[in-house]
């Protein structure tokens, strides 16, 4: 899902990046006291996810966690991810530095999506729709990744059609597997700490 | 207020461990991908992986000069291989596409390509490629010259079987590329470096650090 060095063009990387300043800066406008550590816990956690490989066809392909991000953290999402994918970018050389407004964008909109349409659902009474919410935030969120990558990559002069196809064919287990373990993550939550789903809506909506 | 605060944290910090927990028995892989060139004689080649040791399969390769012109493009084999005899002698810029916004490149030296290029041109020069006189195959005669390498580490003057100097050193140049392949392979394995858990610890750790960070300057925005 890292889209490397030196494959888009400057309009696209500039894009990205003022996409990700925007996302980031009111981010750390909503960031309080209390949500600095829940966001470096899963920025942490995605940092951590990018190492975890689904065996897929021909290429690498591997968890995203972009989805829980989201849905947890709203637009705190962004600084979140921006500081796992710098990460990433220095330590692994996944990405890469003049890439990470894309990467960040790529990432953290689908997040910012899921909290939003499916945030009010997941933190409803209705549990078997809340699960049901959960799932779909996690698949989505990768789907939506995927989507966003096919379309920065169009100006690379890569088909969107066959990037699309193709990214979205290999992420299909992650897809699958993300929207389990969101499900299991939001089931869990519900259980122990709701208000960690429901407080963050409070103060966003 | 602290204790909701501090089980919500530990909850999570439980989530992340588990993530590690499953990360360490699954072959950590990432989204890097590699390309690794070498020249054996008049031909260069290719090996792209994607970190973590995948091979990238039927994906587009270009060659560039130093000035960035296109001279040539293929695309790997199914072993994740491709080969193409040196077009020109400059700075070779070779290019990896693989999909989804990969991409990777490796230079081979102007001075990497000379040594070959040498050869290059004695080939072209009229070449005793038939049997060889004495009767021995390609083989036997290369068997010798690598005993004699061994035994006389400087055979400059003619040989016995009666080889030129020159064939003689085409023989070695060959049995050595052979025989260096898998060194070459060694250092290309070498060089496809995992995340290590000390890069990934050192990660999470930075992360950690931000946030306390990020927790001092609330802190003290609080206290004003």
């Amino acid at each position: 899902m890292h889209i490397s060095e030196g494959v888009l063009s400057a309009p696209v990387l500039v894009t990205g990046a003022a996409l990700a300043v925007t996302g980031i800066s009111v981010g750390l406008k909503k960031m309080d006291y209390e949500k600095i550590p829940e966001a470096a816990v899963l920025s942490a956690a995605f940092f951590v996810a990018s190492l975890i490989h689904v065996p897929m066809g021909p290429s690498s392909v591997h968890l995203v966690l972009n989805g829980i991000n989201g849905l947890l953290l709203g637009w705190l999402c962004f600084p979140s991810i921006l500081v796992a994918l710098a990460l990433q970018a220095i330590l692994f050389q996944f990405g890469g530095i003049t890439v990470l407004g894309v990467n960040t964008v790529v990432m953290a909109l689908p997040g910012l999506i899921g909290y939003y349409v499916f945030g009010r659902l997941i933190k409803g009474k209705n549990r078997l729709l809340s699960l049901a919410a959960a799932f779909a935030c996690g698949f989505f969120s990768v789907l939506l990744s995927g989507i966003l990558v096919a379309g920065a990559l169009l100006s690379t002069g890569e088909s969107f059609i066959t990037a699309a196809k193709l990214i979205l064919l290999a992420h299909l287990p992650v897809m699958i597997i993300e929207g389990i373990i969101t499900l299991f993550c939001v089931a869990f939550l519900k259980k122990v700490k709701p208000e960690i789903l429901g407080g963050v809506y409070e103060e966003a909506s | 207020m602290k204790k909701p605060h501090n089980t919500r944290f530990f909850l999570i910090i439980l989530f992340l461990t588990a993530i590690i927990l499953i990360g360490s028995h699954v072959p950590a892989l990432a989204h890097k991908v590699i390309i690794f060139a070498w020249v054996e004689g008049d031909t260069v080649f290719t090996e792209s992986k994607f970190s973590g040791g995948k091979k990238v399969l039927h994906a587009p390769v270009v060659i560039f000069d130093k000035d960035g012109k296109k001279l040539l493009e293929g695309k790997t084999d199914n072993k994740g291989e491709f080969s193409f005899k040196i077009p020109k002698v400059t700075d070779l810029r070779i290019v990896l596409n693989a999909a989804m916004g990969h991409k990777a490149e490796w230079t081979v030296p102007e001075s990497e390509l000379r040594e070959a290029g040498a050869i290059v041109e004695k080939k072209s020069a009229p070449e005793p490629s038939g049997p060889i006189p004495v009767g021995l195959s390609k083989e036997e005669v290369q068997q010798i010259v690598i005993v004699k390498k061994k035994s006389a580490p400087e055979p400059s003057g003619p040989i016995a079987v009666g080889l030129s100097k020159e064939e003689v050193r085409k023989i070695v140049e060959d049995s050595l590329d052979k025989k260096l392949r898998p060194i070459v392979r060694m250092i290309t394995e070498s060089k496809n470096t995992k995340p290590s858990l000390t890069e990934i610890i050192g990660g999470i750790g930075y992360i950690f650090g931000l946030m306390g960070i990020a927790l001092y300057f609330k802190n003290r925005g609080k206290k004003r």
